[in-house]
């Protein structure tokens, strides 16, 4: 089954082309991750996918829905963690996790929310303001949060940047726990984030789908020996 | 209902920012018993006149902090994450004017307790000119949603108190504007907040002879244009920040 299909997705500013014409199909229960260097248009393919921005051209249909017609049907069903924490600073983790039930208007939010604080080992910092959590925890309670409403589709912009090295072997564990029950969509800078953690990585240069495949299947075909080299090769045309 | 789940978020950051709470409530309640020490022989210092012009300084404040808590959550990516929710442009906005009324009420409740401890004789007009303030404090807090809308949260500060002292000095507050004359007569005809002070007090005297015609189209002119315009900003905003 097709959670997510794009067809010739653009987006343009004046003359700019962002993203230009992409034509992406994304498996139900996939983890897909969207690689690029900076600028090269991932944050703008998710902000369309997730009915933020509107596209110039192009059509993207998830899970059936046209998002053109039914913005806010498909709205009930994506969640999404942006590339900065995104709390309310002076409401407390708890309140946060009340505030985004209400948002999705969840009919049983106190199980939900039980739910998440045990997922994310959240006890200890349930009553603090999130504005006093570390970078961490804020990043923790803000990907907790993006499952509130039990996502079938769920984009994560760049979830690990800026933590260290534990705060992001316990993410990409809570990630992987997810795998296969939602559609995830992920951005990352960490090669080995999105080696390790994806079904199939696509390749975005200048606005551009330049190649979709497995990590394995990068590799082959570029013929290196890493799977960095291997989007250092496909990014730069082969240049590099 | 998303729009009072978002009221209450709002109203909550709010009012746990002390600072928000020393402007909008302690700071007018001590201009109002310190110009009380004065005894100045004025009629705009008269407790009957001055708290009507206290309730309007406080709703400069409510202006201030309306825009800088809609231009920290622009800025937060906060407003990226309800802006892929189902939530809808009126949710928004009536969220927030919703989250800022019972701060009105506190606000108008505590300074005519203030003012009848100080001496204010207790009438029951008390009643619906806090009602009329409540509908004024709209405009107020629209006030706050376009300019949060337009810019920073650095640049609320200095819009804010521009707003600030256009109240200060052109309602009335401290001195009437005939006293200057001139241009300085003309804008504050032209302004919305002498209207809004002489709706206030008249609601108050029960009595608006100092309510003219002018007056309140000038202040209907502003409520809703500044109404629609914050709705319109803030729609454009939503849209252009997250391109």
């Amino acid at each position: 089954m097709i959670a997510i299909k794009t067809k010739k997705l653009t987006k343009k500013y004046k003359d700019k082309v962002a993203v230009n014409k992409i034509d992406l199909t994304i498996k139900q229960g996939e983890l897909f991750a969207l690689l690029g260097v900076n600028g090269a248009g991932k944050t703008t393919i998710i902000k369309m996918l997730s009915g933020l921005i509107l596209p110039t051209s192009g059509e993207i249909i998830i899970e059936k829905m046209n998002m053109k017609k039914e913005v806010f049907k498909i709205k009930e069903i994506l969640n999404v963690s942006p590339q900065e924490t995104a709390i309310a600073p002076n409401l407390t983790v708890k309140e946060n996790l009340e505030f985004m039930a209400g948002v999705y208007q969840i009919e049983e939010k106190d199980n939900k929310i039980s739910e998440l604080i045990k997922q994310f080992k959240l006890e200890e910092v349930l009553n603090k303001k999130a504005k006093t959590l570390s970078g961490g925890w804020q990043r923790r309670v803000s990907i907790a949060i993006s499952l509130i409403n039990d996502p079938k589709i769920l984009f994560l912009d760049e979830p690990t940047l800026g933590l260290d090295v534990i705060a992001r072997k316990e993410l990409w564990k809570v990630i992987n726990s997810l795998k296969g029950i939602i559609t995830i969509i992920l951005t990352t800078h960490y090669m080995e984030e999105a080696e390790s953690l994806s079904d199939r990585i696509g390749i975005i240069s200048n606005g551009n789908l330049v190649e979709v495949g497995t990590s394995k299947e990068l590799i082959k075909k570029t013929k290196t020996k890493s799977f960095e080299d291997a989007f250092v090769s496909i990014a730069t045309g082969g240049e590099l | 209902m998303r729009m009072l789940n978002f009221a209450r978020r709002n109203f909550k950051e709010l009012i746990r920012d002390p600072l928000s709470l020393v402007f909008e409530i302690v700071l007018p309640i001590f201009l109002l018993f310190i110009f009380q020490q004065f005894n100045i022989p004025a009629e705009n210092y008269k407790l009957e006149n001055f708290t009507p012009s206290i309730i309007l300084f406080g709703f400069s404040f409510i202006t201030l902090f309306t825009a800088t808590l809609i231009a920290k959550d622009r800025t937060s990516s906060f407003l990226i994450r309800l802006g892929t929710s189902p939530m809808k442009s009126s949710d928004y906005i009536l969220g927030y004017i919703l989250s800022l009324l019972p701060i009105v009420l506190i606000q108008n409740v505590l300074f005519f307790l203030a003012a009848i401890i100080m001496g204010l004789e207790f009438s029951i007009s008390i009643i619906p000119t806090i009602l009329v303030s409540m509908i004024i404090s709209i405009f107020f807090v629209s006030l706050g949603i376009l300019i949060g809308s337009l810019v920073s949260e650095k640049g609320t500060g200095g819009l804010g108190s521009i707003v600030v002292q256009l109240v200060c000095f052109t309602s009335g507050m401290y001195f009437p504007k005939d006293s200057i004359g001139g241009v300085f007569e003309l804008i504050c005809n032209i302004l919305p907040f002498e209207a809004c002070l002489n709706i206030i007090q008249g609601t108050l005297h029960k009595n608006f002879s100092n309510l003219t015609p002018v007056h309140i189209i000038v202040f209907l002119i502003y409520f809703i244009a500044v109404l629609l315009l914050s709705i319109i900003v803030f729609k454009k905003r939503m849209i252009s920040d997250n391109k």
